[in-house]
């Protein structure tokens, strides 16, 4: 009944007398070579879900098609077509909208698609140049225009670092170029604010050299956009803020907005910050011995639990409700909730909402870690932890160090990349065919940036 | 106790319940694997000292007329019943007397571990199979050739370069494959995911799946790769040898390369290890008796196989 035929590493092959005649005959030559198309050879992919009318998600590649029913929202991630050609290197959600660092060979190096009402993507002209009809909607991934001075080249206009908010959009190129676009009502773009100021259609891109912020001798690292104001992290752990500040969420020591880029000082003024996270009002800010400052808004007892606790608060001050959770590793700041990763890779969440604890824990003013086998750590996979973390503001999102991306929170329009509209109540992984590196969470919808397998 | 050496076929037949750990080899079926090992007990038991056949009654009435003085008939009575001989009777020990069922299948192709429940052991057999334990796999593919049926004896249909596809490649697909079969491992679990249940049984980890319905893999692992064969360790539940084979088909594909799954093992059933399990050599009446016990033992020492009350899983299971 056997017989066995050696080949390769002593893997015998048997055959039964029927699959003798079947495979031993066959002939050789007919068998196809199988050649996978690939599709592309770039580093990154990018899955895209969440709410789709907004175009935020750049799938759309019709404007008719963009308009029918059942096209509004996208369950599960999905694969960006404009990724598949091209290299992208950064993502940043805003309010409805996406903004893609791209290395291309044309110079062109940043893309946006989404919502566009306040020019938050620049000036986008539809169809003849000479016809400016403006377009509020951009269904797929446009080129911005970055207005370059004399001299400058594609490498310095390559995206350093980029953040969006609710209308606006904060750039920082590679030579240390700053562009804000978008919605200045409140100084978020870090100029003065022009009463009765049109920003649809506006084609006016702000550009602030970092020398005018931080000076000479420091360079800055980071930009970080609230709902309406924007952060500016230097080299040695400054920062420097513009925007609204009604919750206090600039940090100046008061409640204005404020149209001029200022140093903050408070409790981070000796501090060298490495790390700075805000989604809407409230801001978390790390420095490199690990501990969380925090200001904004409070109104959950996010920043300060203890009774009489202002509900905002305008001055950075060392939080002492994350003085237990030991290092802090990464840090990440909601709507109404505030979460931080600490040296254990144990992932704590605090403040008001789905925070990952199950149905009936709406809100702790006490910092309590998540469950390691809620990220995947079982006896399987015994060394797994959670390597980052994130946050939109109604929800929220840990990568672990296998690279599977674990989302939970609310669920509007499905931005939680689990195949249905229902909230999630603890840690679920979402399905994204690669391995996530970085993900940019929006309001109503979520971007990840991973890495093939092959 | 004193050890005794038994003769006796029908002492040893009367301790030949539970389960039997054989090791099955590729390209048998377990048909004949079972027939073979309760064929093997059989001759081993006819093989050992008999029971006598049974005495006529004394003082049963010669029967005809005038053989009251027939000594011939007078000597045969007297004697045993030549109807129970077995020269006349056949053996003693056939293999319809012998109870023997499968705790789970293995498909053909598959070698390794079988539990056999024997006689009393079927009982034992089908909690084990009830609480559904989990199988480790040792499986082999060969990248560059995609057959019919995903394993090795059927027709090529494709063949492909495999050059791009190294042990790191395959081992970063294993680990995520592995992340999304433990979330549809919760999926198939059976709760609402929006229940407070549900947040404590995904505290508690891994999960059995609520029925045999479909298979769940826990773990994948990759353990070797010398090309152009790859080995991967797979932790399953309700797994078929066709679905493991579809798994190396779908891996090769993700890793945009073909392969055929060459070789599968089963390396562990629950805490039943491969290294206890009897080889073909042994597949003799000594043998089986030894390895009940061994098995027996096993059964002792991690009685939850036989009575699961935990619903979540730890890998050593």
């Amino acid at each position: 009944m056997l017989k066995a035929g050696k080949f390769g590493l002593g893997i015998s092959r048997s055959y039964t007398a029927k699959a003798k005649r079947v495979v031993l005959a066959q002939d050789k030559s007919k068998i196809k070579e199988y050649t996978p198309k690939t599709t592309d050879s770039h580093e990154n992919r990018v899955y895209v879900w969440g709410f789709q009318e907004t175009g935020a998600l750049g799938l759309q590649t019709n404007v008719k098609k963009a308009k029918e029913r059942y096209t509004e929202m996208v369950h599960h991630p999905t694969r960006l077509q404009f990724s598949n050609n091209n290299d992208i290197t950064d993502v940043a959600a805003g309010y409805g909208f996406t903004a893609y660092a791209v290395k291309r060979d044309d110079g062109e190096t940043l893309f946006g698609s989404g919502l566009n009402t306040d020019s938050q993507l620049g000036f986008q002209v539809k169809g003849n140049p000479k016809d400016p009809a403006n377009l509020d909607v951009i269904i797929y991934p446009t080129a911005i225009k970055l207005p370059r001075v004399q001299g400058e080249s594609d490498e310095d206009m390559q995206v350093k670092s980029m953040s969006a908010g609710r209308a606006h959009l904060v750039i920082l190129t590679k030579n240390g170029t700053i562009f804000t676009l978008g919605n200045n009502s409140y100084g978020q773009c870090g100029r003065s604010i022009i009463e009765e100021e049109r920003y649809s259609k506006s084609a006016l891109i702000h550009r602030i050299p970092q020398a005018d912020i931080c000076g000479k001798d420091d360079e800055i690292v980071q930009v970080e956009c609230g709902q309406d104001h924007s952060m500016f992290l230097t080299k040695t752990g400054r920062i420097h803020t513009c925007g609204w500040g009604a919750d206090g969420q600039t940090g100046q020591g008061n409640y204005h907005t404020a149209g001029q880029i200022t140093l903050i000082g408070g409790d981070i003024e000796k501090e060298k910050i490495v790390r700075l996270s805000c989604s809407s009002d409230c801001v978390l800010a790390l420095n490199e011995a690990g501990d969380a400052f925090g200001w904004g808004n409070s109104e959950y007892g996010q920043l300060d639990d203890s009774e009489h606790a202002q509900t905002q608060i305008n001055t950075p001050r060392a939080l002492k409700l994350t003085k237990s959770i030991g290092k802090i590793k990464d840090v990440a700041a909601g709507g109404s909730f505030c979460m931080a990763l600490n040296d254990q890779g144990l992932v704590y969440t605090w403040g008001f909402g789905i925070l990952g604890f199950g149905p009936f824990v709406e809100q702790t003013s006490k910092p309590q870690h998540l469950l390691p086998p809620l990220f995947g750590r079982n006896d399987f996979s015994n060394a797994t932890s959670v390597v980052s973390i994130g946050c939109g503001v109604f929800h929220m999102g840990a990568v672990n160090s296998d690279g599977d991306l674990f989302m939970w929170g609310k669920n509007r329009f499905g931005h939680l990349g689990l195949g249905h509209k229902k909230d999630q109540f603890f840690p679920f992984k979402a399905a994204i065919n690669g391995k996530v590196t970085k993900v940019a969470y929006g309001v109503d919808h979520t971007i990840a940036l991973c890495k093939a397998y092959f | 106790m004193a050890l005794t050496k038994v003769y006796d076929a029908a002492t040893v037949f009367k301790h030949l319940n539970g389960i039997l750990n054989v090791y099955k080899p590729a390209g048998m079926k377990v048909k004949h694997v079972r027939n073979a090992i309760i064929g093997n007990i059989c001759k081993g038991l006819n093989e050992m000292e008999q029971r006598e056949p049974r005495k006529l009654p004394e003082n049963r009435p010669l029967l005809g007329t005038g053989t009251a003085a027939d000594h011939v008939l007078h000597n045969i009575a007297s004697q045993t019943d030549l109807s129970d001989h077995v020269l006349s009777a056949g053996p003693r020990y056939l293999p319809r007397d012998l109870i023997c069922t499968t705790v789970s299948s293995l498909g053909e192709h598959t070698s390794g571990v079988l539990l056999l429940g024997i006689n009393r052991g079927t009982g034992q057999s089908i909690s084990i199979r009830k609480n559904r334990p989990v199988r480790v796999y040792h499986i082999t593919g060969r990248l560059g050739s995609a057959t019919e049926t995903h394993l090795p004896d059927s027709r090529v249909t494709a063949r492909s370069n495999h050059r791009h596809v190294s042990a790191d490649r395959i081992s970063g697909l294993a680990s995520s494959m592995q992340a999304s079969h433990q979330r549809k491992m919760f999926e198939l679990c059976g709760v609402d995911l929006q229940t407070q249940e549900a947040y404590e049984l995904a505290c508690k980890g891994l999960l059995r799946p609520a029925d045999d319905s479909q298979p769940v893999v826990y773990g994948i692992k990759l353990i070797q790769f010398e090309r152009p064969h790859f080995t991967l360790e797979v932790h399953a539940i309700n797994e078929t040898q066709e679905y493991l084979a579809m798994l190396v088909n779908d891996m090769a594909l993700e890793l945009r390369t073909v392969a055929h799954c060459s070789q599968l093992r089963c390396v562990r059933h629950a805490h039943f290890d491969v290294r206890d399990s009897l080889l073909r050599h042994a597949w003799h009446l000594p043998g089986v008796v030894k390895n009940l016990r061994q098995q027996r033992d096993i059964l002792r020492t991690h009685p939850q196989l036989l009575r699961q009350s935990r619903v979540e899983l730890q890998a050593t299971q």
